[in-house]
């Protein structure tokens, strides 16, 4: 009776804190695929997998990073499942197009679609520490890099950003 | 030393968060800190265009069960097995279908969701029940029996009703997979799991499978044939 109690009561804080934390590891899945079905395929994946797992979560506190990597994990099992080799980024920007235009005006739009256009390896360190609040070291550590190839990836992120997006790009630094 | 080159590269890969350094020579130079400032500007348009909107994210579980009283529940279907269908099924031939198949998918689904698979005699709730089939367009025969477990999931793309029936021969979980039309029936037998996929002409097709405890191919395939006999299409 007291395990059936003990089980309901970890079940239901582990959905409190799934849905809580659901809309940015949705977003953090969307800017990895960029893609909102297979995202929210990914998310529920993960959130079983972090079921499963959920011994392994000592500090609740730090369970946001923990999802993260869970959902980056999915992500890359789903990539080699599927084999997605090639992805058509114009055919993704037009599916979220009607999206952006009801809710954002055009200057976000076209940085969302500068965003998506930008190299996976520049866009996922850029959503860590933009999005989410990463510090580089973080981001080093969550991608197994050194610091400096953070920074490097980094900077080249916004660099191209900015330059796809018209901005004044004289006194950026170049390679 | 900081120069107006290396604060730039350093200021752009991290706008938010510079060090003392940085801070430093910023202060010390009016070119550089206008720099920062359309560098920052530049960052929260970055920031608005990446917090795309997520309507309905939190509403979603993890888990969709909803228990209720025995009342309202019905024991398994009574009635006889559709021969002509299950003819067809039991027609087929066991295959097991690779990884990136329908069937593994279907599998692989199972694998995220154990707590489903509970031998129970409690039911989800009636409205519960239609939430999750109503986007499918249809609804189950009272004769269905118990539906102990019923979830909208997200499956290759769309979501689909996830239902756990029970029925004498242990828990059977139905995936009702409109947007996955079939030309014919398969069985397949992966990961300790058995099932069949059965096409649902006009509505795609059905996945019915169990846990492999000694259920034979037959069995199942007459088991399908009554979830299929059991659904009401409502379009």
């Amino acid at each position: 009776m007291n395990d059936q109690v003990g089980g309901k009561q970890r079940r239901a804080r582990f959905q409190a804190l799934c849905q809580s934390l659901r809309p940015d590891l949705l977003r953090f899945a969307f800017w990895l695929s960029r893609d909102r079905a297979l995202a929210e395929d990914v998310v529920q994946e993960s959130m079983l997998r972090a079921w499963k797992a959920q011994d392994s979560l000592l500090n609740e506190a730090a369970a946001k990073p923990w999802l993260l990597t869970i959902v980056r994990r999915e992500y890359a099992r789903t990539f080699e499942r599927k084999r997605l080799t090639t992805v058509d980024v114009d055919e993704l920007i037009a599916k979220e197009e009607p999206t952006l235009a009801a809710a954002e005006e055009q200057d976000i739009a076209d940085v969302r679609a500068a965003i998506m256009k930008l190299p996976d390896e520049y866009r996922e360190p850029l959503v860590l520490q933009v999005l989410m609040g990463y510090s580089t070291a973080e981001i080093a550590h969550e991608l197994e890099l050194s610091g400096p190839a953070v920074l490097t990836r980094l900077c080249r992120a916004r660099r191209q950003l900015r330059a796809a997006c018209g901005e004044d790009t004289t006194l950026d630094p170049q390679e | 030393m900081m120069d107006h080159a290396r604060y730039r590269s350093a200021i752009m890969a991290d706008p938010r968060d510079p060090g003392a350094e940085l801070r430093a020579h910023r202060e010390s130079c009016p070119e550089c800190l206008a720099y920062s400032e359309r560098l920052l500007k530049f960052d929260a348009r970055i920031e608005r265009a990446l917090r795309v909107d997520m309507p309905g994210a939190a509403d979603v579980l993890p888990f969709a069960r909803k228990p209720q009283s025995l009342a309202g529940a019905r024991r398994w279907l009574a009635i006889a097995a559709s021969v002509l269908l299950g003819a067809a099924i039991v027609g087929g031939i066991w295959l097991t279908l690779p990884q990136r198949s329908l069937a593994a998918a279907v599998v692989a689904h199972m694998a995220g969701e154990p707590d489903a698979w509970q031998r129970t005699d409690i039911a989800v709730d009636a409205p519960a029940l239609q939430d999750v089939l109503k986007d499918s367009n249809l609804r189950l025969k009272p004769a269905a029996g118990i539906v102990s477990y019923a979830s909208s999931c997200p499956f290759r793309g769309h979501r689909v009703p996830h239902l756990v029936v029970q029925t004498p021969k242990g828990p059977v979980t139905v995936m009702v997979l409109v947007h996955e039309p079939l030309r014919k029936s398969m069985q397949f037998e992966e990961q300790g799991y058995r099932g069949t996929l059965v096409p649902v002409p006009g509505h795609g097709s059905l996945a019915v499978l169990m846990q492999d405890s000694g259920v034979s191919a037959a069995e199942i395939a007459r088991i399908a044939a009554q979830v299929d006999d059991s659904i009401v299409w409502t379009r």
